[in-house]
């Protein structure tokens, strides 16, 4: 477990009214910073300038999907080592096991409860070693 | 080489062997009744004839022996011998009258054994008669008189011999006693001689007897076995027309190869299927129906289905048609084996699944559609009313946040749909997989009770444990188990009064343990019982618009149950109310 409380979280979706919600929830709700990018090409660029403390990474997206993000994510020494968290509308549970087995955090279905999430995070971020 | 030529030989031992013991088989099952008719009808045959002898032998003897002192005794005998023989006679006609006689064989034999003794006690009458009386050359002549019926009784008689040796008897005996007690050496000697004649002459009989008894067996044997064989004949035919019929006019494309995958025959459907007249396929390689890139696949399959013998159903092979256009099919292929171990042909059977395969993948996709363009929207506005609803934005009015409850909750209802359908389908193409884990019943309720609360309180209803709850364990998926009690839990709150409280129970039996929910609803209707765990059944399709549900958390819960090796169910309370309940097998 993280020895600080879980506060900055950079979200890459692509669905603006999703990105509203979740800004809402995080900001209001769950008291965190929350730094929010469309599109996936852009996003570790802002990761390195944001320094999140967990990212939170939509499963499809145009151009550049969530696992695929993820992957290029891994192979950069500046956002390796990020926790990550899928969220996904699709229960694709075999490729989640393989994401998972190569590093990601945890997933949260779609659609979620915006009032939990903050608690579903700080759940996810309590079980990082 | 040699090898071969013992393999060779072994085989005709065998075949002849074989042979032999096919005969046995085939003798053994002449009809026993029928044989003996066949043997009665000999004897009755020979008789006119048998008959006819008697009497121009019986006339060449009286004129012999009326030289002498006894001309009323020979009138005598004579009309012995024609009353006998108008006695057969009558015995023929009345035989050959006879309607019935395979049914009265057994006494027509005895009458005709009684016909023979009787002729034969004729001639026996004349040795014991005539032989004293007369002088040297006389008797020679009686004496081979006797002997030449006795023996000519043999072909007569020999269909069945105690017939014979009675006919004989009759001759025999008095002519032995005359020679033995006539007082001159020879004549005794002779006389010692005659019973082993007869013994003889029997014997004889008693062989031919037994080469008839065989012929006739044989040809009742084989008499039947020929009928059976044109039956079976027809009914091969008849199968085979029927098996024609059934490859021409089937749906489904049937093509014969033989060893070398070489097209033999093809039914009707395989040339509509593929586009080629049975002419341009029957001689060639299966390979025209396969194409080109999947040749060395072709063959190396081929070649293994030609080493196993074995039958290959569910093949899936792109079939290139003749106008060029390639379509899937589902292949049966089955080797046909003869008894040798000969492979004597291949039959392969194909079924177009190219449509088939097309709706499965649009329904795939739709599912994944469902799954994920509903979703996404959903997450949008459940999401925003959830913040509202929740208060993250500050204090709404009264009537506005009444409707934003109501968005809220039919969104729920909306997603629950989506879900259900989700799980269902999932379940029904066998792709929903369980993680079973070990899972302590008393906190699984206490798990469904607690994450149910909220539904409960929706409703007004309490959910309580009733007694003790039971700790034994069971091997099952935790999630799923929870959807089960959730469906249970909520479908008893929606249907309890106001007030009401259901209550949990569990009950250990033996290898299996079961979870009850006990609600105070009105009851299941009659009429729904049946249906109750299929798929958008709801008693009253009004429940779901004022209570929600999609009808199909039942079903659901049933299939889940199932798939963790229990059963579910319900029975009515006395008292009113429903209990519905499942059973999962313990943990050992």
């Amino acid at each position: 477990m993280p020895d600080r409380p879980l506060n900055k979280i950079c979200y890459v979706e692509d669905d603006e009214d999703i990105q509203r919600i979740v800004r809402m929830s995080l900001e209001r709700v769950g008291k965190m910073t929350v730094e929010i990018v469309t599109d996936p090409l852009q996003a570790i660029g802002v990761m390195m300038a944001f320094k999140p403390d967990l990212v939170m990474l939509d499963w499809m997206m145009p151009g550049l999907d969530g696992p695929a993000l993820f992957k290029k994510m891994k192979e950069d020494p500046a956002t390796a080592a990020l926790p990550v968290v899928f969220i996904t509308a699709k229960a694709q549970s075999r490729d989640m096991a393989e994401l998972m087995a190569l590093g990601a955090h945890g997933a949260i279905s779609k659609p979620f409860s915006p009032k939990d999430l903050p608690d579903q995070l700080r759940a996810i971020w309590k079980k990082i070693p | 080489m040699s090898n071969l030529a013992n393999g060779n030989l072994t085989t005709t031992v065998e075949t002849a062997e074989r042979r032999a013991a096919i005969a046995e088989v085939i003798r053994d099952r002449a009809d026993p009744a029928l044989v003996r008719a066949d043997r009665v009808e000999q004897l009755y045959s020979q008789l006119p004839l048998g008959m006819l002898a008697t009497i121009v032998i019986g006339v060449i003897a009286a004129i012999e022996l009326r030289e002498g002192r006894f001309i009323e005794l020979v009138l005598f005998w004579g009309g012995l011998l024609v009353l006998v023989v108008v006695l057969n006679g009558m015995l023929y006609f009345g035989y050959r009258n006879e309607a019935h006689k395979t049914e009265n064989t057994g006494q027509w034999l005895r009458w005709f054994g009684i016909g023979a003794f009787a002729a034969g006690a004729v001639w026996g009458f004349a040795a014991a008669v005539f032989f004293p009386s007369h002088a040297d050359e006389r008797q020679v002549f009686l004496a081979f008189l006797l002997a030449g019926v006795m023996s000519g009784g043999i072909p007569m008689y020999a269909a069945s011999w105690p017939v014979f040796a009675a006919y004989a008897a009759a001759i025999a005996l008095p002519f032995t006693y005359v020679l033995a007690t006539f007082g001159n050496r020879l004549f005794a000697e002779i006389a010692l001689l005659i019973p082993l004649f007869y013994g003889v002459s029997v014997a004889i009989a008693y062989r031919l007897n037994g080469v008839f008894l065989s012929g006739y067996r044989l040809r009742h044997a084989y008499q039947r076995q020929l009928v059976e064989l044109e039956e079976a004949r027809r009914q091969i035919e008849a199968s085979g027309r029927k098996l024609a019929l059934f490859a021409e006019r089937s749906p489904i494309a049937v093509l014969e190869l033989d060893a070398d995958g070489v097209v033999r025959d093809v039914n009707n459907a395989a040339e509509l299927l593929f586009g080629y007249a049975a002419d341009e396929l029957i001689g060639e390689s299966a390979k025209r129906i396969v194409l080109p890139q999947y040749h060395a696949d072709f063959e190396r399959d081929w070649a293994q289905l030609m080493s196993t013998r074995k039958p290959a159903t569910g093949l899936l092979i792109r079939n290139p048609r003749r106008d060029g256009l390639t379509i899937v099919c589902e292949w049966t292929v089955t080797p046909l084996v003869n008894r040798e171990g000969q492979l004597v042909s291949v039959i392969a059977q194909g079924r177009d699944i190219t449509a088939q395969r097309e709706a499965e993948r649009m329904k795939k996709e739709f599912t994944s559609t469902l799954s994920h363009e509903l979703r996404t929207p959903l997450t949008s506005i459940i999401g925003s009313l959830q913040l509202i609803n929740a208060g993250v934005l500050g204090d709404v009015p009264k009537d506005m946040m009444e409707l934003t409850e109501v968005a809220e909750r039919n969104g729920q209802r909306l997603l629950d749909l989506i879900n259900d359908i989700l799980d269902i389908e999932k379940i029904e193409s066998g792709k929903l997989t369980l993680n079973p884990e070990i899972i302590r019943v008393d906190e699984l309720v206490r798990e469904s009770m607690v994450l149910n609360k909220g539904f409960g309180d929706r409703f007004k209803v309490r959910f309580e444990p009733r007694g003790e709850l039971s700790t034994v364990e069971v091997n099952a998926d935790r999630k799923r188990l929870l959807q089960v009690m959730t469906n249970l839990l909520s479908n008893a709150a929606k249907f309890s009064p106001e007030g009401e409280v259901v209550e949990i129970s569990t009950q250990e039996d033996g290898w299996s343990l079961r979870i009850a929910v006990h609600d105070r609803g009105p009851g299941i209707p009659e009429a729904f019982r049946s249906r109750i765990f299929g798929r958008f059944n709801q008693a009253d399709s009004t429940t779901s618009r004022q209570k929600g549900g999609t009808g199909l958390g039942l079903a659901i819960c049933k299939r889940l149950i199932e798939m963790m090796r229990g059963r579910i169910g319900f029975d009515d309370r006395p008292e009113g109310g429903t209990t519905f309940w499942f059973e999962l097998p313990r943990h050992a």
